[in-house]
């Protein structure tokens, strides 16, 4: 047994991090977040530019091939940020499902420029009606030709707005097989619109009388699509989990920090055990997260068996990333309110991610599934 | 035991008079934005203005001494207004007021009659909006640590300082505040506290971003400000209670702040969480028949039902001048987790339609998306959650040798 990251790995870390507070210190987090002022571009062009993008894409599509431990590194790293996407839904999400279920060609076409960035593609699966089961999907695909035209309206679409592609999950009105079809977001037919509030970048996109050809159904034909993205969202869970454990971790330090630094009564607010209650709390939710999370890494790359700890690790750490932020605030009181002071720029991901990909219900009813119960 | 107020036949007439005088004066057109951040300035002034003539009758601060501009009124009464209100949609007072509630109790307790005349009858008529300027960079929790200055000046005060997450959006008339008069003498018996005037030259009022200023309903603050006193020249008659003797006026409000006034009215954000699921569906049922969301939406009911019988509890206590210790933090922390769990709820129950005030994927017209912000900021103001129960401790004579007594109320 040996629970440290390779010397590789913590050079990535260590690589990662400096990336982040050079490229995206808390002002430029808060400028891109701010819904008036421009978004700031150069900072993803610079991500675009390290190859991590392509950290699980194999190298014979140009990516580097990596293990999903060393996608768990990265990402947590990101989720300090927390740094906006598309980076997990595209060259995680997608790139797996392609992976998953693309045929030889598709793979070839799209993972490679998946990898530098210059695509970014979403999935878009979840609609008004909200969930992440294969019946909730109501989008039709109509039968044209070779190809369909698709109808409906996607809802809560993580990163869409970001987006260069979709990767629509559709329902054959003939055969009602749901599969996934990929569609260029600049298509006339598709609009896609912000979701104002709390919610970090989520949007609704409709989709009217697009038309797509067989090539751009994954696998070729939509039956299989489904399975194909429910594998993929198997591995790319546990990733998302590490990006959460990064953004419980930044919090937790800040907490302490502030906890030191911070005098009321004549003494710094940690001294006070209701305060030291709130960040053990905190530093508990977040070893939860963290253990649970790279153990269903560890579990993928070592090709074991891993349904039950992938459950496991979103249920704990959407929770985990979700309850800390809860934690920070009562640590922080009226500071943490202050949007200058970048503590709810975690808030406001943790409540996003609890969601996606399947709140802590559904992870819940799978697990217990997965256990046989 | 009696757990409803009971109404003489005098004082149902009195409801039927409420009923038909609410008919005629609430302004049509007024509305609810689910964040009082987006509360306009036409909507601001329909609800002052609906306050003064509340006011003029006696019924925005009816508890109150018809002498300083109060209603002369008993509790039953009161109730009564206040019902009629919410039934007409409204709170009383209509608008975000800091003076009759706490301000106005403080110069109440502890004014000379002279000022009790000056300053309570506009407060209670509704004339003037007061704020609240309590906090500041270096007082948060420990109020007393106050830093801001008021120094003799012949028949005025110069008042120097700085004030954080205080006031409210469109403005107020005046503001009360507690400041360091004596820099020599011992902690809590070094502050003085003054009623002043807003328009005061030297007064610099700036808005601060929040992830939400206010609570439940459009009667919310809508922002807090950061209020600069630069050389602010106040007369001394505004000094309520006497030199270095601040706090102990102070107490008076803060006890009220602490949920010791107690309440009657509904939580509407759970009334609309209940009547959103009911008449929502989620995959052709309604959300309310799914059984993951009744245990939660039951959660939320049950504790929700234990704030308002201990609200309750505070209210009767209040007005029968039964003697609290305890019980006004006590409410005042179950108010605020209840918020923050409910929150998560809401979360659970709605997904991210609770995330966003999206006309067509949001929820109960934003006030979803609302509580989701809410939940979170409102168990800071008026004493974190870790205070109430400071102070509860305190009050039940644990961990201090002698016990705390409550800040004296009228
Ligand atoms: C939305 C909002 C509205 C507000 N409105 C007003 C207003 O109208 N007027 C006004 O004057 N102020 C207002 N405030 C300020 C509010 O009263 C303070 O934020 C609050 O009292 C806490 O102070 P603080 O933020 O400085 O936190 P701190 O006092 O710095 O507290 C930090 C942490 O230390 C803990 N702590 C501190 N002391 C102790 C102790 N003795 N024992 C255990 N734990 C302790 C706290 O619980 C908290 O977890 C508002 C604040 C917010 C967020």
């Amino acid at each position: 047994m040996d629970l440290s990251l390779t010397p590789e790995q913590e050079m990535l870390k260590t690589a990662v991090r400096r990336f982040v507070q050079q490229e995206y210190p808390k002002e430029t987090l808060l400028q891109i977040a701010s819904p008036t002022e421009p978004t700031p571009t150069e900072p993803w062009e610079r991500l675009t530019q390290t190859g991590w993008l392509g950290i699980l894409i194999p190298t014979e599509y140009g990516g580097e091939g990596g293990t999903f431990t060393d996608a768990g590194v990265l990402f947590e790293e990101l989720g300090r940020g927390p740094v906006p996407g598309p980076h997990l839904s595209s060259s995680v999400l997608a790139a797996l499902t392609l992976l998953e279920g693309g045929t030889d060609e598709q793979k070839r076409e799209w993972l490679p420029r998946m990898a530098t960035g210059e695509v970014r593609m979403v999935a878009a699966v979840t609609e008004a009606d909200y969930g992440w089961l294969e019946g909730d999907v109501r989008l039709t695909a109509k039968q044209n030709g070779n190809g369909y035209t698709l109808n409906g309206a996607k809802a809560y679409v993580y990163d869409g707005e970001t987006a260069t592609h979709l990767l629509c999950a559709a329902r054959s009105e003939q055969r009602n097989e749901v599969g996934l079809v990929i569609v260029p977001a600049n298509d006339p037919g598709i609009k896609t619109r912000h979701l104002p509030g709390f919610a970090w970048n989520l949007s609704e996109i409709a989709i009217e009388n697009v038309s797509a050809d067989s090539f751009q159904v994954l696998g070729g034909v939509l039956a299989g699509g489904w399975e194909a993205l429910e594998k993929a969202e198997q591995k790319a869970i546990p990733v998302l989990c590490a990006y959460q454990v990064g953004g419980s971790q930044a919090i937790y330090e800040l907490s302490v920090d502030y906890s030191r630094t911070r005098h009321q009564f004549g003494t710094p607010i940690g001294r006070f055990q209701r305060v030291q209650d709130q960040i053990i709390n905190l530093l508990n939710a977040l070893d939860a997260a963290r253990w649970t999370a790279y153990e269903a890494l560890w579990k993928l790359d070592i090709g074991r068996e891993s349904a039950d700890s992938v459950h496991l690790a979103k249920a704990v750490g959407s929770e985990g990333y979700y309850e800390a932020c809860n934690f920070a605030h009562e640590v922080h009181a009226g500071v943490g309110s202050m949007t200058e002071y970048g503590l709810t720029l975690h808030t406001a991901a943790s409540r996003t991610l609890y969601h996606y990909l399947g709140d802590p219900k559904f992870h819940r009813h799978r697990l217990a599934d997965a256990l046989g119960l | 035991m009696d757990f409803e107020p009971q109404y003489t036949p005098e004082q149902e007439e009195f409801r039927q008079e409420v009923k038909a005088w609410m008919k005629d004066n609430v302004p049509p057109g007024i509305v609810h934005p689910a964040d009082p951040i987006d509360l306009t300035e036409e909507q601001y002034q329909l609800r002052r203005d609906f306050g003064r003539r509340l006011g003029a009758k006696g019924w925005l601060w009816a508890t109150a001494e018809t002498e300083y501009g109060g209603g002369g009124l008993d509790v039953e009464h009161a109730i009564v207004l206040e019902e009629e209100a919410e039934a007409a949609g409204l709170t009383i007072p209509p608008f975000y007021d800091s003076g009759g509630r706490l301000g106005g109790a403080s110069i109440v307790v502890w004014g000379s009659d002279e000022q009790k005349k000056f300053f309570l009858p506009p407060i209670f008529k509704g004339e003037v909006r007061t704020w609240q300027l309590l906090s500041e960079p270096e007082a948060g929790s420990d109020l007393a640590n106050v830093k801001s200055t008021a120094v003799k000046d012949g028949d005025d005060y110069i008042i120097n300082g700085q004030k954080v997450f205080v006031g409210s959006s469109l403005g107020c008339d005046y503001m009360w505040t507690l400041t360091v008069t004596d820099t020599e003498a011992k902690r809590h018996e070094n502050l003085g506290w003054f009623m002043i005037p807003s328009d005061l030259p030297g007064i610099t009022v700036q808005p601060m971003d929040l992830l939400i200023s206010g609570g439940e309903s459009g009667a919310g603050s809508g922002v807090k400000n950061t209020v600069f006193f630069d050389n602010v020249r106040v007369p001394a008659f505004n000094l309520i209670g006497g030199h270095n003797q601040g706090w102990k006026v102070a107490t008076t409000h803060l006890e009220l702040e602490h949920g010791t006034g107690g309440k009657i009215s509904r939580n509407v954000v759970v009334d609309k969480l209940f009547d959103y699921c009911r008449t929502n569906n989620r995959r052709g049922e309604p959300i309310s028949k799914d059984s993951d969301a009744r245990e939660k939406l039951i959660d939320v009911h049950i504790e929700q039902e234990i704030v308002r019988l201990l609200q309750l509890r505070n209210y009767w206590m209040r007005h029968s001048g039964v003697t609290t210790t305890y019980e006004g933090p006590q409410a005042s922390y179950l108010r605020k987790t209840l918020g923050l769990k409910m929150s998560r709820h809401i979360l659970d129950i709605l997904g991210p339609a609770a995330l966003t005030f999206d006309p067509k994927l949001g929820a109960s017209e934003g006030h979803m998306e609302a509580h989701s912000r809410a939940g979170i900021i409102a168990i800071h103001p008026g004493g974190t959650t870790d205070i109430q129960k400071v102070i509860m401790s305190r009050r039940i004579g644990i961990g201090r040798e002698v016990r705390e007594k409550a800040g004296a109320l009228s």
